[in-house]
């Protein structure tokens, strides 16, 4: 037996319950990893009131989360017993510990903490496969990015200047457009003080941008499509405002690349999480790309750490200590 | 005073007269071109007919692509000069004697290119090149869908998707146009009437599915394509035979796969684009690589006849007007 945060009923953060939790041993393939750190994403919050399906309930949430294997099932040989691992493919995170298919474990090397790793396996993946996969950043190009100041937004940004690109971010408060200028945008724009398209146009000249990220959908994914270059590309990963109707699809200019993302999409193999995990832990040990972690709460407090969330009152990554 | 094919009224093929035309002199950024050769493509008859791919208003003279020699040059034209042969794509206007063309659509023609093999495959070919090597980035034996293998673009996709070591499944009507499809390099061709060509790429493949697909069908296979395209691959829209795009769902939109609309017109806007398109397709050509097959060339009085002739489907290659 062991405590986990379990989600009975989908609602709001009250749901979230601390209590035991029944974990079986693991089973073949899988991994018992005993956790010490789990990352908060604003996906928590969307399974947990319910605009995200889940498949079972009850379930402990949670998608991204670091520790320390504690025993194999059969026939694992991606890790052994005491290594220092980390996730992000598979739920429960918000537990003491979790069974996981080994060949999704990444190993850490010793000076990526457990902590610095349950803080952006999810996010900092996310950023990777973005800024380095869908459309690799270099110098000359540019990139328009939405929710800036967002925790994906903050590691995305970095390493897009860190690659040489110029970087356009969108933020929704005066706050927040500080924060997206001190993580690498050059240039901020407040969505609810300016036409961010008219500025995108504006600051490249009427050329548009070669790469757009939007997780936010309904709302800026029409006049996305339009802040496009020639052969720009417009990632969709998330739909943070509604999803986008059929009709505004037929919307892309021509000449122009749509691509849906999702972080599964590019870490099927082994070889390629392994990769995308490596480079990650390469860009945030040479500091070109900080993470931080902003809020900890302990692992009971799950529901508080969900409310603040929702309630904007976090900034970069939050952890729970475990 | 010379002749050209002029349109009155959008109509049948009798609606294209053949009439005395004045050519004046080239403005600032024009050429006079003595045209040798014009091709003749399907879009010239849904200007003929005014369907709603139509942006021509008559009167006018249809045709949109054509070799000849430059007469004279307006103010301001440097990449061509009068006597070299040139050619230009997507320009209406085309089935006529002589004309005066903007210098941005002309490119100047490399020695040892025939007029009439040009005027056949010009712009096929800049559409075939912009799609292969625009788009996407290919290894060796990868899979492309090509639909409509078997018609005037698809011929020359097979044939120079073949030479960059590519995989080719195209999609054929008639178990003859399959024939002809697999002579020109296609290596599986789909009867598309009698089987699902979805599930057929997914068999073929072993399902790791295509790095490209090209679609110029629109309506009727658009969101079957987008099932056929592979992550990190591109699906490209680039033509509308059957109608327009259905709206697109979510998940629809295929995970990690490249979708856009791209056509020879974005080639043609920008000149350094234009300059390395024409190039590689000259290439091509000259190599005898691209091998047209021009099955009708008939003086350009008979425009009327040339349309009847592609109207009727009975035509398996090209058809070229000669002035």
């Amino acid at each position: 037996m062991i405590k986990a945060v379990v989600l009975h009923t989908p609602g709001g953060p009250e749901n979230l319950s601390w209590e035991d939790w029944d974990l079986p041993p693991p089973a073949a393939g899988e991994a018992r990893v005993r956790q010490t750190f789990a990352g908060l994403n604003y996906v928590d919050t969307y399974l947990r009131s319910g605009r995200y399906p889940l498949a079972t309930l009850p379930v402990v949430l949670g998608r991204e989360a670091a520790g320390v294997v504690e025993t194999l099932g059969d026939g694992v040989d991606t890790v052994r017993v005491g290594d220092r691992v980390a996730y992000s493919s598979h739920l429960g995170g918000y537990a003491e510990a979790n069974n996981v298919p080994a060949d999704r474990l990444v190993s850490l090397p010793d000076d990526v903490s457990d902590e610095l790793a349950a803080a952006m396996m999810l996010k900092g993946m996310t950023a990777q496969f973005l800024v380095r996969q869908t459309r690799p950043l270099g110098p000359g190009d540019t990139l328009l990015y939405h929710a800036a100041a967002g925790g994906v937004g903050l590691i995305a940004c970095q390493w897009a200047k860190h690659l040489g690109a110029t970087v356009i971010g969108t933020v929704g408060s005066a706050d927040k457009a500080a924060r997206a200028k001190a993580h690498g945008c050059d240039h901020v724009i407040n969505y609810n003080e300016e036409d961010f398209l008219e500025r995108v146009m504006a600051l490249t000249g009427g050329v548009g941008v070669d790469f757009v990220c939007d997780a936010v959908g309904r709302t800026t994914i029409e006049k996305s499509m339009q802040a496009l270059a020639h052969h720009g590309v417009l990632a969709s990963y998330g739909a943070a405002s509604g999803q986008v109707a059929p009709e505004t699809w037929a919307k892309m200019p021509p000449e122009r690349f749509l691509v849906k993302t999702t972080l599964p999409g590019y870490t099927k193999t082994r070889e390629q999480l392994l990769a995308a995990a490596n480079d990650l832990f390469a860009v945030v040990r040479s500091g070109a790309v900080r993470i931080e972690i902003n809020q900890r709460y302990a692992l009971k407090d799950a529901a508080q750490a969900h409310a603040d969330l929702e309630g904007r009152k976090t900034t970069g990554s939050t952890v729970f200590v475990i | 005073m010379t002749k050209a094919i002029r349109l009155h009224a959008f109509g049948g093929p009798e609606v294209l007269v053949y009439e005395d035309v004045d050519v004046p002199a080239p403005g600032p950024g024009e050429v006079r071109l003595d045209q040798t050769a014009a091709g003749v493509n399907y879009l010239d008859i849904y200007h003929r007919t005014g369907n709603h791919f139509a942006n021509l208003v008559p009167p006018a003279t249809p045709g949109v692509e054509a070799v000849g020699i430059v007469g004279a040059v307006g103010a301001g034209v440097t990449n061509v000069k009068p006597g070299d042969k040139a050619a230009y794509p997507l320009t209406a206007g085309g089935y006529a004697a002589a004309r005066l063309v903007p210098a941005s659509a002309l490119m100047r023609v490399p020695d040892g290119i025939d007029d009439r093999d040009l005027a056949a495959t010009y712009m096929k070919g800049l559409t075939v090149g912009h799609m292969l090597n625009d788009l996407t980035t290919f290894a060796p034996g990868d899979f492309i869908l090509w639909h409509a293998a078997a018609g005037g673009v698809g011929l020359i996709a097979c044939q120079w998707a073949k030479h960059l070591g590519l995989t080719v499944i195209g999609t054929v009507s008639s178990d003859e146009k399959a024939a002809r499809a697999k002579a020109a390099g296609c290596d599986h061709a789909i009867l598309y009437s009698k089987e699902n060509f979805a599930d057929r790429v997914r068999e073929i493949t072993d399902g790791k599915l295509c790095q490209a697909v090209y679609d110029g069908v629109g309506a009727d296979t658009w969101l079957d394509s987008l099932k056929c395209v592979r992550p990190y691959g591109v699906c490209a829209s680039f033509g509308l035979a059957s109608g327009p795009l259905p709206p697109l769902g979510f998940a629809d939109i295929p995970a990690e796969g490249f979708v856009t609309r791209a056509s020879v017109a974005a080639v043609v806007r920008d000149r350094p684009t234009y300059e390395k398109g024409a190039a590689t397709f000259f290439d091509v050509l000259k190599k005898g690589i691209i091998t047209p097959h021009i099955e009708h060339a008939l003086p350009l009085a008979e425009a009327a006849e040339a349309h009847r002739l592609l109207e009727s489907r009975k035509t398996t290659g090209s058809l070229v007007l000669l002035p």
